[in-house]
Protein backbone atom coordinates (compact mmCIF):
# COMPACT_ATOMS: atom_id res chain seq x y z
CA UNK A 1 0.00 0.00 0.00
CA UNK A 2 1.21 3.46 -0.69
CA UNK A 3 -0.13 6.75 0.53
CA UNK A 4 -1.16 10.46 -0.33
CA UNK A 5 2.00 11.72 0.28
CA UNK A 6 3.91 8.99 -2.38
CA UNK A 7 1.07 10.49 -4.93
CA UNK A 8 3.21 11.51 -8.42
CA UNK A 9 2.92 12.16 -11.76
CA UNK A 10 3.04 8.36 -13.46
CA UNK A 11 1.82 6.81 -10.76
CA UNK A 12 -0.51 3.63 -11.60
CA UNK A 13 -3.14 3.65 -8.94
CA UNK A 14 -6.06 0.49 -8.51
CA UNK A 15 -8.77 1.96 -7.94
CA UNK A 16 -12.17 -0.16 -7.78
CA UNK A 17 -10.36 -2.89 -9.78
CA UNK A 18 -9.45 -0.93 -12.47
CA UNK A 19 -5.72 0.77 -13.11
CA UNK A 20 -5.33 4.44 -12.86
CA UNK A 21 -2.38 6.77 -13.64
CA UNK A 22 -1.67 9.91 -12.17
CA UNK A 23 -1.49 12.55 -14.94
CA UNK A 24 -1.34 15.33 -12.50
CA UNK A 25 -1.24 16.21 -8.84
CA UNK A 26 -1.28 19.35 -6.18
CA UNK A 27 -1.46 19.73 -2.54
CA UNK A 28 -4.41 21.61 -1.51
CA UNK A 29 -4.69 22.37 2.35
CA UNK A 30 -6.17 25.09 4.03
CA UNK A 31 -4.25 27.09 6.70
CA UNK A 32 -5.51 25.70 9.64
CA UNK A 33 -7.39 22.60 8.45
CA UNK A 34 -7.30 19.13 6.45
CA UNK A 35 -4.76 18.83 3.47
CA UNK A 36 -5.83 17.08 0.35
CA UNK A 37 -4.11 15.27 -2.80
CA UNK A 38 -5.92 16.46 -5.42
CA UNK A 39 -5.41 14.30 -8.51
CA UNK A 40 -5.82 14.15 -12.12
CA UNK A 41 -6.18 10.75 -13.17
CA UNK A 42 -6.71 8.86 -16.55
CA UNK A 43 -7.78 5.25 -16.62
CA UNK A 44 -5.53 3.40 -18.43
CA UNK A 45 -8.53 1.26 -19.82
CA UNK A 46 -11.18 3.52 -20.98
CA UNK A 47 -8.89 6.58 -21.30
CA UNK A 48 -11.27 8.57 -19.45
CA UNK A 49 -9.67 11.37 -17.17
CA UNK A 50 -10.83 12.22 -13.61
CA UNK A 51 -10.17 14.36 -10.78
CA UNK A 52 -10.95 13.05 -6.68
CA UNK A 53 -9.25 14.90 -3.63
CA UNK A 54 -7.90 12.53 -1.16
CA UNK A 55 -7.54 13.33 1.96
CA UNK A 56 -3.66 13.42 3.50
CA UNK A 57 -3.01 9.79 4.63
CA UNK A 58 -5.44 7.34 2.34
CA UNK A 59 -3.98 4.65 1.01
CA UNK A 60 -3.98 3.37 -2.27
CA UNK A 61 -3.44 -0.24 -3.86
CA UNK A 62 -0.44 0.40 -6.49
CA UNK A 63 -1.89 -1.33 -10.07
CA UNK A 64 0.57 -3.44 -11.42
CA UNK A 65 1.32 -2.49 -14.85
CA UNK A 66 3.91 -3.23 -16.84
CA UNK A 67 5.04 -1.31 -20.23
CA UNK A 68 7.16 -3.16 -23.16
CA UNK A 69 8.52 -1.20 -26.70
CA UNK A 70 7.07 -2.77 -29.49
CA UNK A 71 6.62 -1.79 -32.82
CA UNK A 72 2.99 -1.49 -34.84
CA UNK A 73 2.49 -3.84 -37.17
CA UNK A 74 -0.96 -3.76 -38.99
CA UNK A 75 -4.36 -3.19 -38.10
CA UNK A 76 -7.04 -5.64 -39.99
CA UNK A 77 -10.93 -6.02 -39.00
CA UNK A 78 -10.32 -2.77 -36.44
CA UNK A 79 -7.48 -4.98 -34.38
CA UNK A 80 -4.40 -3.45 -33.93
CA UNK A 81 -1.38 -5.67 -34.12
CA UNK A 82 2.05 -5.18 -32.09
CA UNK A 83 5.23 -6.75 -31.87
CA UNK A 84 8.06 -6.43 -29.48
CA UNK A 85 11.19 -7.10 -32.17
CA UNK A 86 13.78 -8.62 -29.82
CA UNK A 87 11.01 -11.58 -28.96
CA UNK A 88 8.81 -11.29 -31.47
CA UNK A 89 5.81 -11.90 -29.18
CA UNK A 90 2.87 -10.30 -30.59
CA UNK A 91 0.05 -8.14 -28.63
CA UNK A 92 -3.77 -7.75 -30.32
CA UNK A 93 -5.83 -5.18 -29.17
CA UNK A 94 -8.87 -3.45 -30.62
CA UNK A 95 -9.80 0.26 -31.78
CA UNK A 96 -11.90 0.42 -28.55
CA UNK A 97 -8.85 -0.03 -26.44
CA UNK A 98 -6.36 1.83 -28.09
CA UNK A 99 -8.75 5.06 -27.65
CA UNK A 100 -7.06 8.23 -29.43
CA UNK A 101 -3.84 6.42 -29.78
CA UNK A 102 -5.67 4.66 -33.15
CA UNK A 103 -5.76 8.08 -35.03
CA UNK A 104 -1.75 8.29 -34.47
CA UNK A 105 -0.62 5.11 -35.36
CA UNK A 106 1.25 3.95 -38.33
CA UNK A 107 3.27 1.24 -39.97
CA UNK A 108 6.76 0.41 -37.69
CA UNK A 109 6.10 3.15 -35.18
CA UNK A 110 7.55 2.09 -32.18
CA UNK A 111 5.10 2.19 -29.02
CA UNK A 112 4.77 1.38 -25.58
CA UNK A 113 2.42 -1.10 -24.39
CA UNK A 114 0.34 -1.33 -21.30
CA UNK A 115 -0.09 -4.59 -20.06
CA UNK A 116 -2.33 -5.16 -16.71
CA UNK A 117 -2.51 -8.24 -15.25
CA UNK A 118 -1.04 -9.82 -18.25
CA UNK A 119 -2.86 -8.58 -20.94
CA UNK A 120 -2.47 -5.78 -23.34
CA UNK A 121 -4.52 -2.87 -22.46
CA UNK A 122 -3.62 0.32 -24.17
CA UNK A 123 -0.61 1.71 -26.11
CA UNK A 124 1.43 4.92 -25.29
CA UNK A 125 2.27 6.72 -28.65
CA UNK A 126 5.15 9.50 -28.74
CA UNK A 127 3.98 12.89 -27.89
CA UNK A 128 4.82 14.18 -31.30
CA UNK A 129 4.77 11.80 -34.57
CA UNK A 130 4.96 12.38 -38.38
CA UNK A 131 2.11 11.87 -40.79
CA UNK A 132 1.75 12.23 -44.02
CA UNK A 133 -1.68 13.97 -45.66
CA UNK A 134 -3.63 12.27 -47.74
CA UNK A 135 -6.23 14.37 -48.38
CA UNK A 136 -6.81 18.16 -48.04
CA UNK A 137 -8.33 21.17 -49.91
CA UNK A 138 -5.34 22.82 -52.27
CA UNK A 139 -3.52 25.89 -51.32
CA UNK A 140 -4.88 28.86 -52.25
CA UNK A 141 -3.26 31.59 -53.64
CA UNK A 142 -3.06 35.01 -51.78
CA UNK A 143 -5.12 33.99 -48.83
CA UNK A 144 -2.73 35.45 -45.79
CA UNK A 145 -5.21 35.48 -43.38
CA UNK A 146 -2.90 34.77 -40.52
CA UNK A 147 -3.55 31.31 -38.08
CA UNK A 148 -6.57 30.41 -40.63
CA UNK A 149 -6.78 26.61 -41.11
CA UNK A 150 -8.51 24.34 -42.84
CA UNK A 151 -9.12 20.38 -42.31
CA UNK A 152 -6.51 17.76 -42.63
CA UNK A 153 -6.98 14.13 -43.43
CA UNK A 154 -3.93 11.12 -42.30
CA UNK A 155 -3.88 7.99 -43.80
CA UNK A 156 -5.49 6.74 -40.60
CA UNK A 157 -8.40 8.74 -41.50
CA UNK A 158 -8.02 11.47 -38.52
CA UNK A 159 -8.99 14.46 -39.67
CA UNK A 160 -6.61 17.86 -37.97
CA UNK A 161 -6.62 21.29 -39.25
CA UNK A 162 -3.63 22.61 -40.80
CA UNK A 163 -2.46 26.01 -42.28
CA UNK A 164 -3.39 26.55 -45.36
CA UNK A 165 -0.09 26.16 -47.25
CA UNK A 166 -0.23 22.68 -46.57
CA UNK A 167 -0.62 20.40 -49.47
CA UNK A 168 -1.71 16.41 -49.98
CA UNK A 169 1.62 14.65 -49.77
CA UNK A 170 3.56 16.83 -47.47
CA UNK A 171 4.41 15.14 -44.40
CA UNK A 172 3.94 16.91 -41.12
CA UNK A 173 4.25 16.70 -37.35
CA UNK A 174 1.06 15.88 -35.09
CA UNK A 175 1.01 16.62 -31.10
CA UNK A 176 -0.70 13.53 -30.09
CA UNK A 177 -2.16 14.88 -26.99
CA UNK A 178 -3.98 17.31 -28.75
CA UNK A 179 -4.54 16.13 -32.18
CA UNK A 180 -3.08 19.38 -33.45
CA UNK A 181 -0.48 20.28 -36.07
CA UNK A 182 3.01 21.64 -34.91
CA UNK A 183 5.24 21.60 -38.29
CA UNK A 184 5.48 20.90 -41.97
CA UNK A 185 8.65 18.33 -42.03
CA UNK A 186 10.61 17.93 -45.84
CA UNK A 187 11.15 14.38 -46.66
CA UNK B 1 21.40 28.10 -5.31
CA UNK B 2 17.63 26.63 -6.56
CA UNK B 3 18.55 28.35 -10.43
CA UNK B 4 20.92 26.83 -11.75
CA UNK B 5 21.12 30.04 -14.17
CA UNK B 6 21.62 28.42 -17.17
CA UNK B 7 20.83 30.94 -19.39
CA UNK B 8 21.56 34.80 -19.19
CA UNK B 9 17.52 35.13 -19.07
CA UNK B 10 17.29 33.28 -16.34
CA UNK B 11 20.48 34.22 -14.53
CA UNK B 12 18.86 37.76 -14.89
CA UNK B 13 15.11 36.81 -13.99
CA UNK B 14 16.59 35.33 -10.69
CA UNK B 15 18.48 38.45 -9.79
CA UNK B 16 15.27 40.28 -10.83
CA UNK B 17 13.60 37.87 -8.26
CA UNK B 18 16.34 38.92 -4.92
CA UNK B 19 15.18 42.61 -5.76
CA UNK B 20 11.70 42.23 -5.51
CA UNK B 21 12.16 40.14 -2.08
CA UNK B 22 14.42 43.10 -1.01
CA UNK B 23 11.85 46.05 -1.74
CA UNK B 24 8.84 44.30 -0.98
CA UNK B 25 10.71 42.87 2.77
CA UNK B 26 12.09 46.58 3.13
CA UNK B 27 8.62 48.20 2.53
CA UNK B 28 7.24 46.17 4.52
CA UNK B 29 9.33 47.31 7.56
CA UNK B 30 8.85 50.98 6.54
CA UNK B 31 5.47 50.70 7.03
CA UNK B 32 5.42 49.26 10.53
CA UNK B 33 8.45 51.43 11.76
CA UNK B 34 6.00 54.29 10.58
CA UNK B 35 3.05 53.08 12.70
CA UNK B 36 5.23 52.94 15.71
CA UNK B 37 5.27 49.01 15.49
CA UNK B 38 8.75 47.35 17.10
CA UNK B 39 10.21 44.54 15.37
CA UNK B 40 10.79 41.55 17.48
CA UNK B 41 12.49 38.27 17.13
CA UNK B 42 11.41 34.96 18.72
CA UNK B 43 12.89 31.61 18.75
CA UNK B 44 13.01 29.43 15.88
CA UNK B 45 13.98 26.51 17.78
CA UNK B 46 11.23 25.64 20.77
CA UNK B 47 10.34 23.24 23.37
CA UNK B 48 6.05 23.75 22.50
CA UNK B 49 4.95 24.65 18.88
CA UNK B 50 1.40 25.56 18.53
CA UNK B 51 -1.45 23.18 19.37
CA UNK B 52 -3.53 22.78 16.28
CA UNK B 53 -4.89 19.57 14.85
CA UNK B 54 -3.46 19.68 11.41
CA UNK B 55 -0.36 22.01 12.14
CA UNK B 56 2.33 19.50 12.95
CA UNK B 57 5.68 20.45 13.69
CA UNK B 58 9.49 19.15 12.53
CA UNK B 59 11.85 17.83 15.44
CA UNK B 60 14.65 19.86 16.34
CA UNK B 61 16.76 17.57 18.33
CA UNK B 62 15.51 15.77 21.66
CA UNK B 63 12.74 17.69 23.10
CA UNK B 64 12.79 20.90 20.13
CA UNK B 65 10.63 21.76 17.77
CA UNK B 66 11.07 24.31 14.69
CA UNK B 67 8.81 26.99 15.55
CA UNK B 68 5.53 26.39 13.11
CA UNK B 69 4.44 30.30 13.89
CA UNK B 70 5.41 32.58 16.14
CA UNK B 71 2.34 33.39 17.90
CA UNK B 72 2.82 31.66 21.23
CA UNK B 73 6.45 33.94 22.33
CA UNK B 74 4.40 36.70 20.83
CA UNK B 75 1.95 37.14 22.82
CA UNK B 76 4.11 36.59 25.59
CA UNK B 77 5.98 39.80 24.67
CA UNK B 78 2.43 41.88 24.85
CA UNK B 79 2.28 40.44 28.04
CA UNK B 80 5.22 41.58 29.76
CA UNK B 81 3.84 45.09 28.19
CA UNK B 82 5.32 44.93 24.55
CA UNK B 83 2.64 47.26 22.53
CA UNK B 84 2.44 47.17 18.90
CA UNK B 85 5.44 44.26 17.69
CA UNK B 86 5.96 42.70 14.24
CA UNK B 87 8.13 39.94 13.12
CA UNK B 88 9.61 38.47 10.07
CA UNK B 89 9.55 34.85 11.13
CA UNK B 90 10.84 31.72 9.33
CA UNK B 91 8.37 28.81 9.87
CA UNK B 92 7.91 25.68 9.68
CA UNK B 93 5.69 23.05 8.72
CA UNK B 94 5.86 19.08 8.34
CA UNK B 95 4.41 17.61 4.87
CA UNK B 96 3.57 20.22 3.55
CA UNK B 97 4.95 20.24 -0.24
CA UNK B 98 3.20 22.02 -3.14
CA UNK B 99 2.51 25.37 -5.54
CA UNK B 100 1.32 27.23 -2.50
CA UNK B 101 3.78 25.06 0.18
CA UNK B 102 6.71 24.77 1.27
CA UNK B 103 7.80 23.08 4.78
CA UNK B 104 9.93 26.79 5.35
CA UNK B 105 8.60 30.10 4.58
CA UNK B 106 8.74 33.72 5.91
CA UNK B 107 6.01 34.81 8.16
CA UNK B 108 4.90 38.16 8.65
CA UNK B 109 3.06 38.28 11.79
CA UNK B 110 2.05 41.34 14.06
CA UNK B 111 -0.08 42.45 17.22
CA UNK B 112 -1.82 45.48 17.89
CA UNK B 113 -3.33 45.85 21.17
CA UNK B 114 -6.78 47.91 21.29
CA UNK B 115 -8.47 47.01 17.93
CA UNK B 116 -10.30 43.99 17.19
CA UNK B 117 -10.10 41.67 13.84
CA UNK B 118 -12.05 44.34 11.54
CA UNK B 119 -9.35 47.20 12.94
CA UNK B 120 -6.34 44.46 11.66
CA UNK B 121 -8.37 44.22 8.31
CA UNK B 122 -8.08 48.08 7.44
CA UNK B 123 -4.64 48.22 8.29
CA UNK B 124 -4.15 45.12 6.41
CA UNK B 125 -5.43 46.86 3.51
CA UNK B 126 -3.26 49.42 4.04
CA UNK B 127 -0.10 47.28 3.98
CA UNK B 128 -1.53 45.77 0.90
CA UNK B 129 -1.89 49.36 -0.72
CA UNK B 130 1.48 50.35 0.20
CA UNK B 131 3.29 47.12 -1.48
CA UNK B 132 0.90 46.79 -4.22
CA UNK B 133 2.86 49.79 -5.32
CA UNK B 134 6.54 48.45 -5.26
CA UNK B 135 8.89 47.98 -8.08
CA UNK B 136 8.40 44.65 -9.44
CA UNK B 137 4.75 44.12 -8.38
CA UNK B 138 2.57 43.62 -11.38
CA UNK B 139 -0.05 46.35 -11.78
CA UNK B 140 -2.59 46.13 -9.37
CA UNK B 141 -5.88 47.98 -10.48
CA UNK B 142 -7.17 44.72 -9.63
CA UNK B 143 -6.78 45.36 -5.95
CA UNK B 144 -9.76 48.23 -4.95
CA UNK B 145 -10.45 49.43 -1.52
CA UNK B 146 -12.08 48.31 0.36
CA UNK B 147 -11.59 44.51 -0.70
CA UNK B 148 -14.45 42.35 -0.66
CA UNK B 149 -15.59 40.72 1.77
CA UNK B 150 -17.76 37.85 2.47
CA UNK B 151 -18.97 35.48 5.10
CA UNK B 152 -17.96 32.00 5.69
CA UNK B 153 -21.75 31.11 6.33
CA UNK B 154 -23.02 32.65 3.19
CA UNK B 155 -19.99 31.67 1.07
CA UNK B 156 -20.64 27.76 2.20
CA UNK B 157 -24.76 28.66 2.04
CA UNK B 158 -24.19 29.63 -1.72
CA UNK B 159 -21.58 26.80 -3.31
CA UNK B 160 -22.13 24.01 -0.82
CA UNK B 161 -25.67 24.28 0.43
CA UNK B 162 -25.03 24.61 4.04
CA UNK B 163 -24.20 26.63 7.02
CA UNK B 164 -21.37 25.25 8.47
CA UNK B 165 -21.43 27.33 11.93
CA UNK B 166 -25.18 25.69 12.72
CA UNK B 167 -24.21 22.31 11.96
CA UNK B 168 -20.75 21.49 12.19
CA UNK B 169 -18.93 18.82 10.28
CA UNK B 170 -15.48 18.99 10.07
CA UNK B 171 -15.26 16.59 7.27
CA UNK B 172 -17.79 17.82 5.37
CA UNK B 173 -16.73 21.16 6.17
CA UNK B 174 -12.94 20.16 4.57
CA UNK B 175 -14.15 17.99 2.02
CA UNK B 176 -16.63 21.28 0.57
CA UNK B 177 -13.67 23.24 1.02
CA UNK B 178 -11.52 21.45 -1.31
CA UNK B 179 -14.13 20.42 -3.93
CA UNK B 180 -15.97 23.84 -4.06
CA UNK B 181 -14.71 26.88 -1.90
CA UNK B 182 -11.15 26.11 -3.40
CA UNK B 183 -12.21 26.56 -6.89
CA UNK B 184 -14.56 29.54 -6.09
CA UNK B 185 -11.43 31.24 -4.41
CA UNK B 186 -9.30 30.56 -7.27
CA UNK B 187 -12.02 32.82 -9.71
CA UNK B 188 -11.66 35.76 -7.08
CA UNK B 189 -9.16 38.17 -7.45
CA UNK B 190 -9.27 39.52 -3.80
CA UNK B 191 -11.80 38.52 -0.85
CA UNK B 192 -11.70 38.53 3.29
CA UNK B 193 -13.09 35.63 4.14
CA UNK B 194 -14.96 36.52 8.04
CA UNK B 195 -16.52 35.28 10.57
CA UNK B 196 -15.32 31.66 11.01
CA UNK B 197 -17.21 28.88 12.84
CA UNK B 198 -16.54 28.52 16.34
CA UNK B 199 -15.11 24.81 16.06
CA UNK B 200 -12.50 26.67 13.52
CA UNK B 201 -11.43 29.26 16.19
CA UNK B 202 -8.27 28.26 17.05
CA UNK B 203 -7.13 31.23 19.22
CA UNK B 204 -9.46 33.77 18.30
CA UNK B 205 -12.28 35.27 20.34
CA UNK B 206 -15.93 33.58 20.10
CA UNK B 207 -18.14 36.70 18.53
CA UNK B 208 -20.08 38.04 21.54
CA UNK B 209 -23.45 37.98 20.13
CA UNK B 210 -23.16 34.31 18.16
CA UNK B 211 -20.77 32.22 20.06
CA UNK B 212 -21.23 29.90 16.89
CA UNK B 213 -18.99 32.16 15.73
CA UNK B 214 -15.42 33.49 16.02
CA UNK B 215 -13.53 36.79 14.88
CA UNK B 216 -11.51 35.45 12.43
CA UNK B 217 -10.74 36.56 8.74
CA UNK B 218 -8.81 34.88 6.48
CA UNK B 219 -7.26 36.86 2.79
CA UNK B 220 -7.55 35.28 -0.56
CA UNK B 221 -5.79 37.77 -3.18
CA UNK B 222 -6.12 35.37 -6.85
CA UNK B 223 -7.18 32.39 -4.87
CA UNK B 224 -4.14 32.13 -2.68
CA UNK B 225 -4.86 32.03 1.37
CA UNK B 226 -3.06 34.86 2.02
CA UNK B 227 -3.30 35.80 6.08
CA UNK B 228 -5.18 34.60 8.81
CA UNK B 229 -6.14 37.33 11.83
CA UNK B 230 -7.97 36.88 15.51
CA UNK B 231 -9.28 38.89 17.93
CA UNK B 232 -7.34 37.56 20.03
CA UNK B 233 -8.48 34.98 22.86
CA UNK B 234 -7.24 36.30 26.33
CA UNK B 235 -9.26 34.38 28.37
CA UNK B 236 -7.20 31.79 30.61
CA UNK B 237 -9.65 28.82 30.99
CA UNK B 238 -11.16 29.51 27.46
CA UNK B 239 -7.42 28.69 26.38
CA UNK B 240 -6.84 25.71 28.60
CA UNK B 241 -10.66 24.04 27.12
CA UNK B 242 -9.23 25.39 23.44
CA UNK B 243 -5.58 23.57 24.10
CA UNK B 244 -6.81 20.22 25.47
CA UNK B 245 -9.05 20.10 22.67
CA UNK B 246 -6.95 20.64 19.71
CA UNK B 247 -4.71 17.79 21.55
CA UNK B 248 -7.53 15.45 21.63
CA UNK B 249 -8.33 16.10 18.37
CA UNK B 250 -4.17 15.03 17.53
CA UNK B 251 -5.12 11.97 19.83
CA UNK B 252 -8.21 11.05 17.95
CA UNK B 253 -6.16 10.89 14.50
CA UNK B 254 -2.94 8.91 16.38
CA UNK B 255 -0.90 12.61 15.82
CA UNK B 256 1.55 13.39 18.42
CA UNK B 257 0.07 15.55 21.62
CA UNK B 258 2.29 18.47 21.94
CA UNK B 259 3.45 19.77 25.47
CA UNK B 260 1.11 22.77 26.52
CA UNK B 261 3.47 26.00 26.52
CA UNK B 262 3.79 26.77 30.17
CA UNK B 263 5.49 29.89 29.38
CA UNK B 264 2.64 31.26 27.40
CA UNK B 265 0.16 30.12 30.14
CA UNK B 266 1.70 32.18 32.87
CA UNK B 267 1.80 35.19 30.10
CA UNK B 268 -2.13 34.77 29.44
CA UNK B 269 -2.57 33.97 33.03
CA UNK B 270 -0.76 37.34 34.17
CA UNK B 271 -3.00 39.36 31.20
CA UNK B 272 -2.89 39.32 27.17
CA UNK B 273 -4.16 43.48 26.28
CA UNK B 274 -7.19 42.82 24.74
CA UNK B 275 -5.55 42.86 21.05
CA UNK B 276 -5.68 41.86 17.45
CA UNK B 277 -3.07 39.70 15.73
CA UNK B 278 -2.69 38.19 11.99
CA UNK B 279 -0.15 35.89 10.44
CA UNK B 280 0.62 36.94 7.01
CA UNK B 281 2.69 34.41 4.52
CA UNK B 282 5.29 36.75 3.24
CA UNK B 283 6.16 34.41 0.24
CA UNK B 284 2.97 33.86 -1.13
CA UNK B 285 2.36 37.54 -1.30
CA UNK B 286 5.67 38.46 -2.91
CA UNK B 287 4.27 35.73 -5.39
CA UNK B 288 1.05 36.97 -6.11
CA UNK B 289 2.91 40.69 -6.20
CA UNK B 290 4.95 39.58 -9.00
CA UNK B 291 2.57 37.49 -10.75
CA UNK B 292 4.05 33.86 -9.57
CA UNK B 293 1.91 30.45 -9.54
CA UNK B 294 4.77 29.17 -7.63
CA UNK B 295 6.00 29.68 -4.35
CA UNK B 296 9.20 27.97 -5.96
CA UNK B 297 9.51 31.06 -8.32
CA UNK B 298 9.84 33.74 -5.05
CA UNK B 299 12.15 31.06 -2.41
CA UNK B 300 15.83 31.71 -3.68
CA UNK B 301 16.65 28.41 -2.45
CA UNK B 302 15.44 24.82 -2.42
CA UNK B 303 14.93 23.64 0.99
CA UNK B 304 13.46 20.18 0.52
Amino acid sequence: MIDTSEIRKNLKLLIDGQPWVVVDFQFVKPGKGQAFTRTRMKNLITGNVIERNYRSGEKFEEAHVEEKSMVFLYAQGGTYTFMDNQTYEQAEMSEEHLGDAAHFLSDNMSVEVIYFNGEPITVEVPNFVEHQIVETEPAVRGDTVSGATKPAKLATGYVINVPLFINAGDWVVVDTRTGAYVERVKK
Amino acid sequence: MRKSSSSPNDHEQFIATIKARHTIISATRSFFDRRGYLEVHTPARVLCPGIEPYVDALPAGPGYYLATSPELHMKRLLAKGAQRIYQIAHAFRADELGPLHSPEFLMLEWYCPGIDYLGIMLETEELLAALAGCPGSQGHDWLRFPLPRMKVDDLFLKIAGWKPSVAWDEDRYFSDWVEKVDPFLSRQQALFLVDFPAALASLAKLKDADSLLCERFELFLCGVEIANAFSELTDYDAHCARLTAANQRRAQMCKEAYPVDEGFMAAVRSGIPECAGIALGLDRLIMVLLGCRHIEQVQLFNTV
